[in-house]
């Protein structure tokens, strides 16, 4: 293992900058983003940023093609590839575990999405392990490990003032070379996060789902969300986007953006039919996706426990509440959960 | 490596530019427009696909291809939002964009060798058509043919050359029609589809019954082809959804853990019976 004093991670950074760029996590006015490094930037390693790192494999808003129009006439352009290699330093083992849920959606069946797939291949992943736990965040109970990142090339956690760093590809081993005047040979004591405040237990309950769609539980658990949408933006596995065209004069450029299940346009077809009508239809299709038609499509639940959803709600739906819940409407008992004074 | 991922052949989400070469007025809200590419024909689906279809400045939507020849693909519209109504202000000679094909289609294999009873009302026609026209180019492949079709009034009739002349012209085919109420030249049928239905009195036996209609046509068709005793593996349709990508990422046009842009349109009742009552 690699060691460096928290104080030099800015080296490392710089280093790595002369032929990349570096997505960091940085306070900013309270809430934490990842940005480009850039000298005086304040990397925090402290928590979680408030918008999962998805923003970077799969963009808020992003341009797909350039159109023309001309009287009769339109003409598609495709975009020109960017090539330049990407780091995420700092990213979380819940996050890095969301990518594998976005890789299924956004590369398998049938279709590869060749913008998020460039992104993916050109981005190197610095994972940080968790030391401690958010109050909002319960990534055990969705089977995820704090103190293991499977996927990134490069491991890293912190012990008091020392961080220590592990390849775990060629691509991490080559990132090391590249700093290894910065770092020493070394081991440091890590202890990864236990005693979670939160916790669920989603065991046997996918299978069990399917038999109360109709029941009477999703009208009374829906009353106090009032569809906002801020648990489907802050959420690290959500993937659901809209297509625009934005058009100035004779040219314009085709967009896609985040889109929500939760708001009534989501789903409203022209003609005016919407199979999806009301609020509890729409906060169903959300934990129903999540809990259930995921499981079912990918083998996977489509949480990772990052807890953002429920620590910004408005309206304070806790997903570890609703499933705990769902497991007594679904009678499979309240399952293995762990009293937490 | 990564390299002209985002050009056309490799980008599943950049449409081909095509040209309108003929519009077809079927009835008040209904055109057919027929679409070109540089190339011909931007994609070859099989009956029952999808195809997005976009004017770039405005928007897309997906639609059936109800039909293609050699170098063309056609999409009847019924003028219902937005990017409808701009769609049929366009002339021939507009360009738009095109994506596709998307989705399974219609079951061909399941319905060689049976006799094929298509039910349709209104626009739902459209994708129908694209069924009936495989099924008279490929003749031997499949028995007897019974199409029973209706809409509101004779001049919301869609495809109206291949109702009354080119399909009951078909060896081993029978075509009825009907529509809600006449007008002072109507001379045809009166009625809603399920009561046409319900006087010719198909049998079951070795037949596969395609349905697609407005959605109270197909409550009460299901219900009649209940009393004649199809089973529910014998009855297809075929869905519509609000869609954005086709390529099953965008997220909206799932009916519990399917989605209909990749693993439907198309569905047996059977399979519908095991999905969440959603669409």
């Amino acid at each position: 293992m690699k060691i460096i004093n928290v104080e030099k991670i800015p080296e490392i950074i710089k280093k790595w900058q002369n032929d990349c760029e570096v997505f960091v996590p940085v306070d900013n006015e309270g809430a934490v983003d990842f940005i480009p490094w850039s000298e005086g930037s304040k990397i925090t390693l402290e928590g979680n940023s408030l918008v999962p790192p998805k923003k970077l494999f799969f963009p808020q808003t992003e341009t797909l093609y350039k159109y023309e129009t001309k009287g009769q006439s339109a003409n598609v352009i495709a975009l020109e590839e960017k090539t330049a290699q990407r780091i995420i330093f700092g990213i979380r083992p819940c996050d890095l575990k969301s990518l594998e849920m976005l890789d299924d959606v956004f590369l398998t069946k049938g279709f590869v999405d060749p913008y998020y797939k460039l992104k993916r291949e050109n981005t190197a992943l610095v994972a940080l392990l968790c030391a401690e736990a958010c109050d909002t965040c319960f990534c055990t109970s969705m089977n995820i490990d704090p103190g293991a990142a499977s996927g990134a090339d490069i491991v890293a956690c912190k012990s008091g003032e020392q961080l220590g760093l592990q390849a775990q590809t060629e691509k991490g081993e080559e990132l090391l070379n590249k700093v290894s005047q910065l770092t020493t040979e070394g081991e440091i004591d890590f202890k990864k996060a236990g005693n979670f405040k939160l916790q669920a237990d989603i065991e046997g309950l996918a299978e069990k789902l399917k038999e109360h769609f109709e029941s009477p539980y999703w009208e009374a658990a829906c009353r106090k969300c009032i569809g906002c949408g801020t648990c489907t933006y802050l959420c690290p596995t959500c993937h659901c986007f809209d297509i625009n065209s934005n058009t100035r004069g004779d040219h314009g450029i085709k967009t896609r953006c985040w889109d929500s299940c939760m708001f009534s346009e989501y789903t409203l077809m022209a003609g005016g039919h919407n199979p999806r009508p009301g609020k509890k239809e729409r906060f169903r299709q959300r934990f129903l996706h999540k809990l259930q038609y995921f499981p079912e499509r990918y083998n996977k639940t489509a949480c990772v426990g990052c807890g953002r959803c429920l620590a910004k709600c408005p309206a304070i739906v806790d997903i570890t509440r609703i499933i705990t819940e769902l497991r007594e409407v679904t009678g499979i008992g309240t399952g293995n959960v762990e009293s937490v004074s | 490596m990564a390299q002209e991922m985002l050009k056309a052949s490799a980008n599943p989400l950049l449409p081909v530019v095509c040209k309108v070469t003929k519009i077809v007025d079927e009835t008040p809200d209904v055109k057919t427009f027929h679409v070109t590419s540089e190339n011909g024909k931007p994609f070859t689906p099989m009956p029952g696909q999808l195809g997005m279809v976009s004017l770039v400045d405005v928007g897309e939507a997906m639609f059936s291809v109800t039909s293609q020849g050699e170098d063309h693909l056609e999409f009847a519209i019924k003028r219902v939002g937005m990017l409808t109504d701009a769609l049929h202000e366009m002339e021939p000679g507009q360009e738009i964009a095109v994506r596709g094909p998307y989705g399974n289609g219609f079951p061909i294999d399941m319905c060689k060798g049976k006799d094929l009873l298509f039910i349709g009302g209104g626009i739902g026609l459209a994708p129908l058509r694209s069924l009936i026209n495989y099924c008279f180019e490929n003749r031997n492949d499949f028995g007897h043919i019974q199409i029973i079709y209706g809409s509101r009034s004779p001049a919301d009739l869609c495809f109206k050359d291949d109702i009354f002349n080119n399909w009951p012209k078909q060896e081993n085919t029978r075509v009825d029609i009907t529509v809600d109420k006449g007008d002072e030249n109507w001379t045809g049928n009166e009625g809603f589809v399920p009561q046409i239905l319900e006087e010719v009195n198909p049998s079951p036996e070795g037949k596969v019954a395609v349905v697609c209609g407005p959605p109270i046509m197909i409550k009460f068709v299901l219900q009649s082809l209940a009393k004649m005793n199809f089973t529910d593996d014998q009855i297809v349709t075929t869905l519509e959804m609000r869609m954005k990508c086709g390529i099953g990422k965008c997220g909206r046009c799932n009916i519990g853990s399917c989605y209909v842009c990749l693993d439907g349109p198309v569905f047996t009742l059977k399979q519908l019976n095991n999905m969440p009552n959603e669409y």
